[in-house]
């Protein structure tokens, strides 16, 4: 297969510092659990991965094909039910039910594709939207089947055996992190594959122009559904992780308008139309937002001694800014349009360029 | 068979308006056809047609003898009629290189192959030093030279050049007519849109004139500039 | 309105009008972002947060000053006008060349910002503005008529015909309209269209904060009230053609039916879903509005 053999010669063109780096710190990430022993750091971890595979997965239609969908809270959700209702209610487990939220999640990408590839630009970004809403809608209405706005919760996870050998029974965070890791490092994969092969370029060439490219031979509707299934079924894996690690969804957390937005966001902080782009964005958001839950930046305020703890402006922070993560995000979204519409590492690189040239 | 092309009676309606009217002729294996007539004669909305863009309203077009009419733009280009655009239309965050793989990508699946294909034009059209400049960053005589390069990196029997020459100086025009000429020595037949008719009559084996949306003439260069209607036609138009 | 002792017939008619009296607030908001559109060629996503906005402004100047929410209109229209307008020159103004993706998350983000922001200052908690006709009605040929509604129709078809006029037969309002209608060609003849796009936000806003007003009495207030809104606001500029206001009042107006009837022959919990299937439906098939065309 002359793929493969391709592969395998851009890997062998990659500069073997890039290699070395990308597998020390895998192999570091696969160590990690290991060697640290606090649960919380291996949340904030599992968190991390948790936004790498939503924005990278976003990344493919959003990113290199150029389809800016605000709806992709439709296939997070697609997986998190699918998963859900299949281990609470039939006693199907996670890892059966994360395949048939894969499918359900391109289910739903052909459907919505359908109607919403035919538009452009702001277009397509409203139908994204109106037709995750008509999603979350309908999953809040058909109470017999979702539990409505009460949601889903999970009981108990059972446990992963292979034939008579137990691997895990969750009780840990490590099994977590592990699929989280693999998800992460899956997406990442997939995301270097587009972009070195024949369907980057295709991408990208749609989402440069799609009329030039359709009169270059490119079928821009077969191409942008297919960059869709791609996304929507990485989606759904993130969003049958999240229902299955956090224990509980509803459609006002997994289907909702701010999960979309989160997701998009995810990828535009970093980089969008990148491979690393969304692993950046992760490390940017999940700290700071995980910083406001925590109250760790009132705290650092309070023993900087810029606010007094009893002070109106102290209770208020301590009250409030623990659930501020959505404003702050509304915030991060403005500046990053605003002042770094190419993301930190476009920003980056443009600085780069720039001193570069002023050298030269 | 030697006739590669064949419009017959393609009329195409936006609203009540005809912007091509009962149009058929036929291109022959290897010519250049030139499609002159005045701005608004429905040249572009032609090629249009042609290529799918959009479908005719009536009639029929053959290309190497079979029906493509309304076929998509990427199955025609595929089946071996590529066209150029009046505004040129770069991938403006690629380089030049990769502008041009995207071509080659229509004939192979491999990148590496696709490398070779793309460097080959880039030679034909004498830009393989700037394979890696980001095309948004290049002047207009370069980005047609570009878009040349791109298209005949899908390897088309027939190629439709439209205004390839438009907002060029002299100098950057005398490269591209030596390009040309330089296709149809590799067998391409070509249709070319142009306005300068110094140029046309260098270039064209035959010559089509519309106007309005009709055909108004078609036959030799000679017969053309010796043509009554096709000098009342341009009358106002001013000659290169 | 006991809906199971009327006729069907009444109950189709008594939906029919209530549907049309919020349609004409529904317009209200779809007028305001279809001028935004027009002028500015932006998607405005934080639309249905600035009329959330405007409600909360009526809620205070009532719980506060005890002024009657129809009443704080002439003072919730100059102040949402300047907010508007503050909103266009500091942020909207720096996307005005950015891609058409950036200018709906640039506002989306905004949007973010306002609903978080007062769900910070007021709580997510709804709050209710009742006054002595809020739960008012009155009797015509047998069909009982909201008075908050048909107080607030009256009110809009006045604003509506007060912006039309404006629109038509003012120099700014068709120094608008030239900037709306052909950017370069308004500038090329002496209209300064920034201030244009400045005054046109304005507008929007005013006009989205006014319906805000104008449903405080009959809605529960809550900060997360504007993100349905800005949907239906769309669903209404698509159906009228962007850029269209006779569009987008007929639109509003017809969303507004919709919705009525959908709560009583489908379910409440489904009506919204129908509007967003409309709108879906106008935007394969009739993209440029029902009226055909996207022009101011």
């Amino acid at each position: 297969m002359s793929i493969i053999t391709e592969i395998i010669e851009t890997l062998k063109k990659t500069p073997p510092a890039r290699l070395l780096t990308f597998l020390a710190l895998t192999g570091a990430l696969f160590i990690f659990p290991q060697v640290v022993d606090s649960p919380y750091a291996l949340h904030i971890m599992i968190l991390v991965f948790l936004s790498v595979i939503m924005g990278g997965s976003w990344n493919i239609l959003g990113g290199y094909t150029g389809q800016y969908s605000v709806g992709h809270a439709a296939y997070f959700g697609s997986g998190a039910y699918a998963t859900m209702m299949l281990m609470q209610f039939r006693e199907i487990p996670p890892w059966f039910g994360m395949l048939a939220g894969v499918a359900a999640a391109i289910a739903a990408g052909l459907i919505i594709g359908s109607i919403c590839f035919r538009l452009r630009g702001p277009y397509f970004v409203l139908a994204s939207i109106a037709a995750t809403e008509i999603m979350r809608l309908s999953a809040l209405n058909l109470k017999d089947l979702t539990n409505g706005a009460e949601g889903i919760l999970a009981t108990e996870i059972p446990p992963l055996s292979i034939g008579s050998a137990l691997i895990t029974d969750f009780s840990t965070k490590a099994p977590f992190y592990y699929i989280g890791l693999v998800f992460a490092l899956a997406i990442i994969g997939v995301t270097w594959l587009v972009q070195h092969s024949k369907l980057g370029y295709c991408f990208q060439a749609i989402r440069e122009d799609q009329d030039a490219s359709h009169s270059l031979g490119i079928n821009p509707g077969m191409y942008k559904q297919l960059s869709l299934t791609i996304s929507a079924a990485f989606t759904s894996l993130a969003g049958s992780f999240y229902a299955v690690y956090i224990g509980f969804i509803d459609p006002t957390t997994v289907l909702s308008l701010d999960m979309s937005v989160q997701i998009v966001l995810i990828c535009i902080i970093g980089g969008i139309g990148t491979i690393f782009g969304p692993v950046v964005g992760a490390l940017v958001l999940v700290p700071l937002s995980e910083a406001l839950r925590s109250n760790l930046i009132t705290q650092t305020l309070i023993s900087a001694g810029l606010v007094s703890e009893e002070s109106p402006v102290g209770q208020f922070l301590k009250e409030n800014l623990a659930h501020a993560h959505v404003l702050i995000y509304g915030i991060l979204v403005v500046v990053v349009i605003l002042f770094m519409p190419e993301g930190v590492l476009g920003f980056l690189r443009k600085r780069l360029a720039e001193r570069r040239s002023k050298t030269a | 068979m030697n006739t590669i092309l064949e419009l017959r009676h393609v009329s195409k309606f936006f609203g009540g308006l005809a912007a091509n009217s009962d149009i058929s002729f036929a291109l022959e294996k290897g010519m250049i056809k030139g499609l002159i007539g005045p701005n608004g004669a429905g040249k572009t909305t032609l090629f249009n047609c042609m290529t799918g863009y959009y479908p005719p309203s009536r009639g029929e077009i053959l290309f190497k003898g079979t029906s493509i009419t309304g076929l998509r733009p990427d199955r025609v280009c595929r089946l071996g009629m590529a066209r150029t655009w009046q505004k040129v239309r770069p991938l403006v965050k690629m380089t030049v290189l990769d502008n041009v793989m995207v071509g080659a990508l229509c004939r192979v699946n491999s990148l590496v192959k696709a490398r070779e294909i793309a460097m080959e034009q880039l030679e034909v059209v004498g830009m393989a030093g700037k394979a890696r400049v980001i095309a948004g960053g290049l002047p207009i005589g370069e980005r047609k030279k570009l878009e040349v390069a791109r298209v005949l990196a899908t390897k088309p029997e027939l190629l439709l050049l439209d205004e390839v020459m438009g907002g060029l100086n002299p100098a950057e025009s005398e490269e591209i007519i030596r390009l040309i000429l330089e296709i149809k020595s590799r067998g391409i037949t070509q249709m070319v849109i142009e306005h300068d008719m110094k140029t046309i009559m260098r270039i064209s084996d035959r010559i089509v004139v519309l106007n309005s949306g009709e055909k108004l003439a078609e036959g030799a260069p000679a017969e053309i500039v010796a043509n009554q209607e096709v000098v009342d036609a341009y009358l106002g138009e001013s000659n290169a | 309105m006991d809906s199971s002792s009327l006729q069907p017939l009444l109950l189709f008619l008594q939906s029919l009008i209530s549907g049309i009296l919020v349609g004409g607030v529904y317009a209200l908001i779809g007028i305001g972002l279809t001028i935004i559109f027009g002028v500015m060629r932006i998607i405005n996503f934080a639309h249905g947060d600035i009329m959330m906005i405007g409600m909360y402004l009526t809620y205070n100047l009532f719980t506060l000053a005890g002024i009657d929410p129809f009443l704080s209109i002439v003072v919730c229209i100059p102040l949402m006008f300047l907010f508007g307008g503050l909103l266009q020159k500091v942020f909207i103004n720096r996307v005005l060349n950015a891609l058409p993706q950036n200018q709906i998350l640039l506002t989306i983000g905004l949007g973010l910002i306002m609903s978080n922001t007062m769900m910070l200052i007021y709580t997510s908690d709804y709050k209710i503005l009742t006054t002595e006709y809020s739960s008012g009605s009155f009797s015509l040929m047998g069909l009982s008529i909201s008075q908050p509604l048909a107080i607030s129709f009256v009110i809009t078809a006045v604003i509506t015909a007060l912006l039309y006029w404006f629109l038509m037969k003012t120099d700014m309002g068709q120094a608008i309209r030239a900037t709306a209608q052909d950017r370069q060609a308004a500038q090329l003849m002496g209209i300064n269209v920034k201030r244009m796009s400045i005054i046109a936000f304005g507008l929007g806003a005013a006009l989205a904060g006014t319906a805000g007003a104008l449903i405080a009495p009959t809605y529960y207030i809550f900060p997360q009230i504007g993100s349905s809104f800005t949907l239906k606001a769309f669903v209404i500029t698509v159906l009228g053609g962007m850029g269209s206001v006779i569009g987008a009042t007929l639109g509003g107006i017809l969303i507004g039916i919709a919705e009525s009837l959908g709560a009583v022959y489908i379910s409440s919990g489904w009506k919204e879903v129908l509007v967003y299937v409309i709108f879906l439906l106008a935007l394969l098939f009739k993209p440029s509005g029902l009226l055909g065309k996207s022009r101011m």
